[in-house]
């Protein structure tokens, strides 16, 4: 299949399969908790009414406040195009790597951040600092997790590292990838603002972080935050899957191949989605201030990796 | 004089242009009531031009032309001063000519008369000076061009005399100038005496042919006069007590130009003249940077004031050029040159990319500042509404600054980290062991820069207006506004086209690292920046930029397809739980900190308590009392014990004058019976 055809299959999956896992984790976690829950895909249902209301914008919002929106989710499809969905074959791996997709990342948090600043409300105040807070440990994690690979890939090349963990399937059980994965993990749980980090499901605005922060938010404009937080969300569920566990990535994008890979790349999802969902199912949210300890443990685990890693190279 | 190369003249223009705009500006107030355009508007547009000339003979020198030259004998013995472009200095030319041209296009006249006239005046010998620095082919030439860099400087971050804090800001800012200053003095002179000339060209070959111990005795005194300028941690606490004092457009200065005349001596003194670096400077340098990246980056995080805000964070990203420089040694020194000339190339892109961000950043909040008449954020707020161009600008420098791409901070940091990854897979020396640090260290420095930033552009120019001034901020300087809106270009324009900016800094880089060829980072036709050879690592920024503005339209075209026909949009006020929202309500700057600074408190050792005064008891409290002191954590570690040894010994040294004609008259024989003990 062309490379062309192949980026944009695979950023369209990471688009229309966005909403569904959180659909999925909603459903496992209702089950766990005894309860019917609302269907998988009331997700989508949500996402196109709010699509078609009108926005309102506070009195007090400049014009940042019309164009951080689209700006947000454009970031959120970019990261998606190079992502390594279901194949290592290179697509528009030298438009962004590994860097970029941080740097992504944190240009999708400042506007975000500035965004709640718009209306001038206690919560969005509040949403922002304590986000910014959360992210500024995690990201360090995250980028230090993921070099532990792409120094065994010697490329920052999303593609490249995913191909390389593949060609070396002893380097799984080593040391360092076990502790990047584990602080790997941790990093997606923080930076996807869930249990027990943050609390998706809460109503209670004093306890919000993700919520908080598109509280003043509505109509179209929140459609598209929304989105875009759930296109992160699997974007950075994809990178836990694909380059840490990248079994049955496709190295040749031949059809068949696409194929086993879409399966196992789903397989994957709906395992860290029964994850998520014990998860949050069995554990409370942290204390605020506990965070901070949470995520210098996933810093700490990344460095060790990264130097366990020269240790036994 | 002697004009040599075609470009000469445009070297001349330059250096004319800039002194006939000092003198302009300072003569004028001999004519009786000075036009307008006499005092303010002519010497402006007369040193915007001859910055814009620097520019261009920084572009073209980059681009290969011919070097050019001025020569002339000032009358001291020895040889004529010599004023010429080289591969080196052609860079830090092209900074000094963009960020020059933009802060005196941005330089308005605020004030009285006589002291807008004086600013004005200073600024452009300011210029001058900075401009002899990077084009001083002489010893004695570069020296004075040094100090005179200082001491215009000085006297403009002293301009407001009124204030307690500029006036102690430029007591240590010249205590620490002066001390850099003299260990650059020293070595450049006893270098000088030692070559018999004071032409650089003879300096290095006397350099070759020192012995060991005092060829490395020099580099280090060179290291450390250029990190003080630098602002290296521990030197560092003059910069963002400083650099803040000063004017809008001389902030913008300082920080874009100045503190890379610290880079360019480093490079062009301790690497160029004295030959490769050894490892453990590279080192030294790798972990001082990393060192100042943090702090600044952590500062930046909790202060509050906004022009202290960007002095911290210019801290942050000098350690990045340190660091990035360092690493270049490190890598040279094991033979790693290749690699070596990423890190490099990631110094000198980013010191140019800093420099057009961060005089945007300056240009445009110390306007926004001095319309809302205030620099602290508390009393900030809802400038974007008021003030929408100079809050544009504000924000493109903003988000520049946090190294999102595909602005002008982005590419430099992603070579740092790619040359971190590939010297550390390398194996080279100590790298081993450093390079997981320093990027971890880069990481987070980078990631708290983000919440700065977002603090300086939200809580300043976001939100309702906290204070009456605020509120009442008016957009009067219109023009004003829609340059700093056309400056906005520079930065987007220098990270748009980072690839072929590679091709540009070809020259500088091969005369540091011979035999690397900078064009090997740039392939795909200019699109995207590959290490090649390398590592197979390639992002381009162009390309993300038109991805994401791709995706934004679409996601337009979904949003008014689902909406239908109706209204778009509807202004509303803000929706505050039923109570009427006050400007108080929103989040402050100390609070928008709070979680990060109690997360960091091992480190900022942050003082605060909280007293209930109440009548009774202490729960039902009428007032709430609150202190909080932040202790200066550096000055109090390297600097308090130094100057209590210092009044110490002049203590001791006081009894000696005893204020007794007999007694000094004693000292005189002493010394004289003691010279003759010596002599004999």
């Amino acid at each position: 299949m062309s490379a062309a055809l192949v980026v944009v299959l695979q950023t369209l999956l990471l688009v229309a399969l966005a909403p569904l896992w959180n659909g999925v984790v909603g459903a496992l976690r209702a089950r766990f908790q005894m309860r019917r829950g609302a269907p998988v895909l009331q997700r989508y249902r949500d996402l196109w009414k709010t699509l078609g209301k009108e926005t309102v914008l506070s009195d007090g919002a400049s014009a940042l406040a019309r164009f951080a929106p689209y700006a947000v989710l454009g970031a959120a499809v970019a990261i998606g195009t190079w992502t390594p969905v279901l194949t290592t074959a290179p697509g528009l791996g030298f438009a962004g790597d590994l860097v970029m997709t941080v740097a992504l990342l944190a240009a999708m948090r400042v506007l975000l951040a500035l965004l709640a600043l718009e209306a001038g409300t206690p919560f969005g105040g509040m949403a922002a600092s304590r986000h910014l807070m959360i992210s500024a440990l995690a990201e360090p994690a995250l980028m230090l997790a993921v070099f532990t690979l792409a120094i065994g890939a010697r490329s920052t090349d999303l593609a490249r590292i995913s191909a390389a963990v593949v060609a070396t399937p002893t380097a799984w059980i080593s040391p360092s990838h076990l502790l990047a994965l584990t602080a790997m993990w941790i990093v997606v749980i923080a930076e996807t603002g869930r249990v027990p980090v943050d609390n998706p499901a809460t109503h209670l605005e004093l306890t919000m972080v993700h919520e908080g922060l598109t509280l003043d938010v509505s109509g179209g404009h929140l459609a598209l935050l929304e989105w875009a937080a759930a296109i992160r969300q699997l974007v950075l569920l994809t990178l836990v899957a694909n380059l840490f566990l990248p079994w049955g990535i496709a190295l040749v994008p031949t059809p068949a191949a696409l194929g086993v890979a879409l399966l196992a790349w789903l397989g994957k999802l709906l395992l860290f989605a029964v994850v998520v969902a014990v998860t949050e199912s069995s554990t409370a949210r942290m204390r605020l201030f506990r965070i901070p300890e949470f995520l210098g443990m996933a810093f700490l685990l990344a460095l060790l990796a990264l130097t366990s890693d020269s240790l036994l190279r | 004089m002697l004009l040599a190369g075609p470009d000469g003249l445009l070297l001349a223009a330059a250096v004319w242009g800039l002194a006939a705009a000092t003198l302009l500006a300072a003569l004028a107030g001999l004519v009786p009531r000075p036009p307008q355009v006499l005092r303010h508007a002519l010497p402006r547009a007369l040193a915007a031009l001859a910055c814009a000339s620097a520019a261009v003979l920084g572009a073209l020198a980059l681009a290969g032309g011919t070097p050019s030259r001025i020569e002339w004998w000032p009358g001291v013995p020895g040889e004529p001063f010599t004023l010429a472009v080289d591969a080196l200095s052609a860079p830090f030319l092209l900074l000094f000519g963009l960020v020059g041209a933009s802060s005196f296009a941005a330089h308005a006249p605020h004030g009285t008369s006589a002291g807008a006239r004086a600013r004005l005046a200073l600024h452009a010998a300011f210029a001058l000076a900075l401009l002899a620095v990077f084009t001083a082919r002489h010893a004695l030439l570069f020296l004075v061009a040094w100090e005179g860099t200082t001491l215009t400087s000085a006297a403009l971050v002293a301009h407001d005399l009124g204030s307690a804090r500029a006036r102690s800001a430029t007591w240590v800012y010249l205590a620490l100038s002066q001390l850099g200053a003299a260990l650059v003095a020293f070595a450049l002179i006893s270098l000088s005496s030692r070559a018999g000339s004071f032409r650089f060209g003879d300096l290095a070959s006397a350099f070759a042919a020192l012995p060991p111990r005092e060829a490395s005795l020099l580099a280090w005194l060179f290291t450390a006069g250029f990190a003080i300028k630098l602002g290296l941690v521990p030197a560092h606490v003059w910069l963002p007590l400083a650099h803040p004092e000063a004017p809008g457009p001389v902030s913008a200065m300082l920080s874009g130009v100045m503190v890379k005349a610290g880079l360019y001596g480093l490079l062009r003194f301790a690497w160029q003249l004295a030959g490769a670096p050894p490892e453990h400077w590279g080192t030294v340098l790798m972990a001082l940077g990393v060192a100042s990246a943090l702090a600044g980056a952590l500062y930046a995080a909790i202060e509050a004031d906004a022009k202290r805000l960007l002095a911290y964070s210019t801290l942050k990203h000098t350690g990045v050029l340190a660091l990035a420089t360092g690493l270049a040694a490190t890598l040279a020194a094991n033979g790693q040159s290749a690699i070596a000339g990423i890190a490099l190339a990631a110094a000198l892109y980013h010191a140019i990319g800093h420099g057009l961000a961060k005089s945007l950043a300056f240009l445009s909040v110390a306007e926004a500042t001095h319309a809302a008449g205030s620099r602290n954020l508390e009393a900030l707020g809802g400038l974007a509404r008021r003030l929408p161009r100079l809050a544009a600008a504000a924000l493109a420098a903003t988000l520049a600054l946090c190294a999102l791409p595909p602005l002008s901070c982005f590419a430099g940091e992603w070579l740092t980290f790619q040359s971190l990854m590939l010297g550390y897979s390398s194996g080279a020396g100590q790298l081993r062991l450093l390079a997981p640090f320093a990027g971890a260290g880069l990481a987070l420095a980078s990631a708290l820069a983000v919440a700065a930033m977002v603090k300086l552009y939200g809580i300043g120019f976001l939100g309702r207006a906290r204070s009456a001034p605020a509120e009442a901020a008016a957009d009067v300087l219109r023009p004003l506004g829609a340059t700093l809106l056309a400056l906005a270009a520079l930065p987007l324009a220098w990270g748009l086209g980072a690839p072929l900016t590679f091709v540009a800094l070809r020259a500088p880089l091969a005369a540091l690292l011979p035999g690397f060829d900078a064009a090997t980072l740039a392939s795909g036709a200019g699109l995207a920046l590959v290490p090649a050879g390398l590592g197979a690592s390639s992002v381009s920024p162009l390309a993300v930029a038109l991805l994401i503005a791709l995706f934004a339209l679409l996601a337009r075209l979904v949003l008014r397809g689902a909406r239908g026909p109706g209204r778009a949009l509807r202004r509303a006020p803000s929706w505050s739980c039923g109570a009427p929202l006050g400007e108080r309500m929103q989040y402050s700057a100390l609070g928008f900190a709070k979680p990060l600074r109690l997360v960091f408190e091992p480190v900022l050792r942050v003082r605060g308590e909280v007293e209930a005064v109440g009548e009774g008891s202490h729960v039902f409290a009428r007032r709430v009392r609150y202190r909080g002191a932040m202790p200066a954590v550096f000055e109090n570690l390297f600097y308090q014990p130094f100057v209590q040894a210092v009044l110490w010994t002049s203590q001791q040294a006081r009894r000696l004058q005893a204020g007794s004609l007999h007694l000094y008259l004693a000292y005189l024989l002493a010394t004289l019976v003691a010279l003759l003990l010596w002599a004999r």
